[in-house]
């Protein structure tokens, strides 16, 4: 069973996994995009925990989840690339928490709007790269046959349809390219707030 | 490179950097932070991850070749020990202002 849901405070996705285990709901994988994949299973009390991290070599990952497993954890899911990183409690473990700072737990909402701040770079740098290429017309990017919008009949329906495939194929990525840095836009927006509730939150503490 | 950025140290940070004298995989650091703390301080994984992956980047310390082909190793850097010895002196300092205070009565009777 797959369920699309999209969330940017870890600690919600983690109560979601929660209440889902107890529905007998079982997560079996997380495809980036939102995608949630469940195994219906006998409902059960499962402690989720969320981490978030993205490893530059195999080694480091390695490395990573053999601390969780000692220290008494195991990865549920999570790849290299796939930034979350899903533990649940094995029955050595001591602890339920997988942070004991308020810092390094915030520390996740931190990384989480640094690479969707680098999402929206690049979706900005391409969008400007589009500009360029079109002269800054973006009317360039759609029709160029001479004269097409004068034209009647038979003579304009296939000049026209001639030029769409291309037409489709010059304006359909930077439109989504423009989605994609807008969807990063609002995540960075969300991540940075919960990122400084939770340094004030600390600061308030102390 | 300036050392003193990284001054006061944390007490998780001192006892990670005063563990790995002696090269150890993550877990391992767990434990030896927890005794050389008196079980006081507990570090649980992903801080400790953190904490291994933000020191390493400080170049504080630094990983070697492992037998293990899984677990890295880690070790105190030069820089780390020299971190160590600067913090260590700013809290032996702190002790002593306060020793003056408290034992030889009126620290202020005294500048």
């Amino acid at each position: 069973m797959r369920r699309f849901k999209v969330f940017t405070d870890f600690e919600k996705e983690e109560k979601y996994l929660n209440d889902m285990a107890r529905e007998g709901k079982i997560l079996q994988k997380y495809s980036c995009l939102g995608f949630y994949h469940f195994k219906e299973s006998s409902p059960q009390d499962l402690k989720y925990r969320i981490d978030y991290r993205v490893f530059k070599r195999n080694e480091d990952f390695e490395d990573y989840k053999a601390l969780f497993e000692d220290a008494g954890w195991q990865h549920v899911y999570g790849t290299r690339w796939s930034c979350n990183q899903y533990y649940l409690p094995t029955q050595k473990s001591a602890d339920d928490r997988i942070f004991s700072s308020e810092e390094s737990a915030a520390a996740r909402y931190k990384l989480f709007y640094e690479m969707c701040s680098a999402n929206v770079s690049i979706a900005v740098c391409y969008f400007v790269v589009v500009l360029i290429t079109a002269d800054f017309n973006l009317g360039n990017i759609t029709f160029l046959t001479p004269g097409l919008w004068e034209m009647t009949g038979t003579h304009f329906w296939r000049a026209f349809l001639v030029e769409l495939p291309f037409v489709f194929f010059r304006t359909i990525p930077p439109f989504l390219l423009l989605i994609y840095g807008f969807i990063y836009a609002v995540w960075a927006g969300k991540s940075r707030k919960l990122y400084k509730q939770r340094v004030q939150e600390n600061k308030d503490k102390v | 490179m300036n050392l003193s950025k990284n001054l006061p140290l944390t007490e998780t940070t001192f006892y990670i950097l005063l563990a790995l004298y002696k090269a150890g995989h993550g877990y391992a650091v767990m434990q030896d932070v927890e005794e050389l703390s008196g079980g006081k301080v507990r570090i649980a994984a992903g801080t400790m991850y953190g904490a291994l992956d933000n020191l390493t980047k400080q170049k504080l310390i630094f990983s070697l070749p492992s037998l293990d082909t899984r677990r890295k190793m880690y070790q105190i850097s030069p820089e780390g020990r020299e971190v160590l010895a600067l913090e260590a002196a700013r809290l032996s300092h702190l002790i002593e202002v306060y020793q003056m205070a408290e034992i030889g009565g009126d620290y202020h009777e005294k500048i």
